[in-house]
C-alpha cells in the first residue's frame, strides 16, 4: 500500500505530486482495474489539498489513460494498453512507413537545458540536472512529417552535443559512443492537438490532431532518454511485430 | 596582479551553472533559479544562469536581480531611468501588494531574452587573468565566458574566482 503524502516544501506543483501518488496506486494494483476511485471530497481530505488540485491531477490521469470518468457514476481505473511484447521500435528508420523511403533530417535544436517540473518527472531526474535537448524535423521527399524532441541527462552522454545528428541515430551514439545499453523501451501512442508552432513545422493547422508517440528508454532501472514525437497522422503506419516463444 | 596567471587556470566548468534555452519564459527561469541555487544541495556562486541558443552558443546570462528587474511594473522602469529622481515612497509602499503581484505574473510569461544580459565580451583560455578582470570591472560583469577560437565555450571565469586568487596573495603578505 502506498502511503506517500504531499510535500508542501517541494517546488513541484501539488497536482503533479498528487498525480504521481495516484498513478502509483494504479500501477501497483492497489487500485484495481475497474474499481471506482475515492470521491473528490475524500481525496481532498486524505491529501489535504484543494478540489482544484484533485481535479487537475485526476484530469491528467484521465488524459494519460489511467482513469476514465463515467457521467453520474464516478471515476474508474482503466485497463491500460501497454505495448508489452512489441519489438523494440528504436529508431526513426524502424518507424518508417515502408522500407526504402528516403528521409532527411533538419536539426532545430541541439543544446542544453534544465528540466522544468513535468520534464523532471518524465525523465525522472532532479531539477538541478543538466539535460541535452534535441529537436529534429524529419522529412520525406521534402515534406515534414515528424517532429521529434529528445531529452537525455547530460552526464549520460555528453558526446551528443557535438555529434552530427542529421545522419546518425541518437540511440546509436548513446550505445556506441557512450557505452550505455538500452534494455527497455516503453512506448505510449495517442493523439494530441498540435500547437501553433508544432503545426507550422509539420504542416498541420493549429488545433488539428496528430499522432503522439512518447518513448521512455531505460538501461536497467535507470531512465536514459525521453522522446516525444508528433507525427502527421496521414503519413504514418506503424509496424508492430508480435512474437510468441514456442 | 594575479602572478601571471592565465584564464584557464582560474576558470570553472560551464556546467557549474544552470543552462536554459533562450525561449524559456521568465517564469521557467525562476523555477530553475530556485531549484539550482536556493533548493539544491550545492552552493553555487555567483547565482548566474547561462542562456543558450538552439546550437548551444551562449547568448546571455541571467541573475535573480535581472529577473526582478524584468518583473518590475512598467512605470517604475521609466522613473528609474531619470537619474536623481526617487519614486514617491508612499506610492512604492502600496504597489507591492497591487501592481507587483498582478503585473509580475503577466510579465513572467515573457521570454528570458527580454531580461537576460546579452553576451558582449569574452576571453580566451590563454588570455591573462588581468584581461578578464579588466573587462569585468569596466563592464560591471560578474561572469565572463571563456571561448576557444572565439566560438567554443570551454569555461566561465567569475569575479569570485579572481577575488579568491587575489585575496590569497594580498592576505598572505
Amino acid at each position: 500500500m502506498t502511503n506517500k503524502v504531499i510535500n508542501r516544501d517541494s517546488l513541484q506543483k501539488l497536482y503533479l505530486q498528487l498525480y504521481e501518488i495516484l498513478k502509483e496506486k494504479i500501477e501497483s494494483g492497489e487500485w484495481t482495474v475497474g474499481s471506482q476511485i475515492p470521491t473528490e471530497d475524500e481525496l481532498c481530505r486524505t491529501y489535504d489539498v484543494s478540489k482544484a488540485t484533485v481535479r487537475l491531477a485526476v484530469a491528467e490521469l484521465v488524459k494519460d489513460g489511467y482513469l476514465r470518468r463515467q457521467q453520474g457514476k464516478g471515476t474508474f481505473v482503466c485497463k491500460r494498453i501497454i505495448p508489452e511484447g512489441l519489438s523494440m521500435l528504436t529508431s526513426f528508420k524502424e518507424l518508417m512507413l515502408e522500407a526504402g523511403v528516403e528521409f532527411t533530417t533538419k536539426i532545430l535544436a541541439q543544446t542544453v537545458m534544465m528540466p522544468t517540473d513535468d520534464l523532471s518527472i518524465k525523465l525522472n531526474v532532479p531539477g538541478d540536472r543538466h539535460i541535452i535537448y534535441i529537436k529534429r524535423l524529419r522529412m520525406v521527399d521534402g515534406d515534414p512529417i515528424l517532429l521529434q524532441e529528445t531529452y537525455i541527462p547530460y552526464n549520460r552522454c555528453p558526446h551528443l552535443l557535438n555529434e552530427d545528428l542529421t545522419a546518425g541515430s541518437v540511440l546509436e551514439i548513446i550505445e556506441g559512443r557512450c557505452g550505455v545499453k538500452i534494455t527497455r523501451v516503453q512506448d505510449y501512442i495517442g493523439m494530441v492537438e498540435v500547437s501553433d508552432e508544432e503545426g507550422g513545422l509539420i504542416g498541420l493547422k493549429d488545433g488539428v490532431c496528430a499522432l503522439l508517440l512518447e518513448q521512455y528508454f531505460y538501461s536497467g532501472d535507470e531512465q536514459i532518454k525521453y522522446t516525444r514525437s508528433v507525427k502527421r497522422p496521414d503519413r504514418f503506419r506503424f509496424f508492430i511485430k508480435l512474437e510468441r516463444k514456442v | 596582479m594575479s602572478s601571471g596567471k592565465t584564464v584557464k587556470e582560474l576558470m570553472v566548468d560551464a556546467f557549474t551553472f544552470p543552462h536554459i534555452p533562450y525561449w524559456f519564459t521568465i517564469k521557467e527561469a525562476m523555477w530553475i533559479i530556485k531549484k539550482a541555487f536556493l533548493e539544491g544541495e550545492k552552493c553555487v556562486r555567483p547565482m548566474v544562469v547561462l542562456v543558450f541558443d538552439e546550437k548551444y552558443n551562449l547568448v546571455g546570462t541571467l541573475t535573480p536581480r535581472r529577473v526582478l528587474r524584468g518583473l518590475e511594473p512598467k512605470f517604475m522602469k521609466t522613473s528609474a531611468n531619470i537619474e536623481g529622481i526617487a519614486p514617491d515612497e508612499s506610492l512604492l509602499s502600496i504597489i507591492w501588494d497591487t501592481l507587483y503581484y498582478t503585473e509580475s505574473k503577466n510579465l513572467s510569461e515573457y521570454p528570458v531574452t527580454e531580461v537576460m544580459k546579452p553576451i558582449q565580451f569574452f576571453v580566451e583560455p590563454d588570455d591573462p587573468v588581468t584581461k578578464a578582470s579588466y573587462i569585468m570591472i569596466r563592464n560591471d560583469l560578474i561572469v565572463l565566458p571563456v571561448l576557444e577560437k572565439k566560438k567554443k565555450l570551454v569555461g566561465i571565469i567569475t569575479t569570485l574566482d579572481i577575488f579568491t586568487d587575489l585575496s590569497n596573495i594580498v592576505l598572505n603578505e
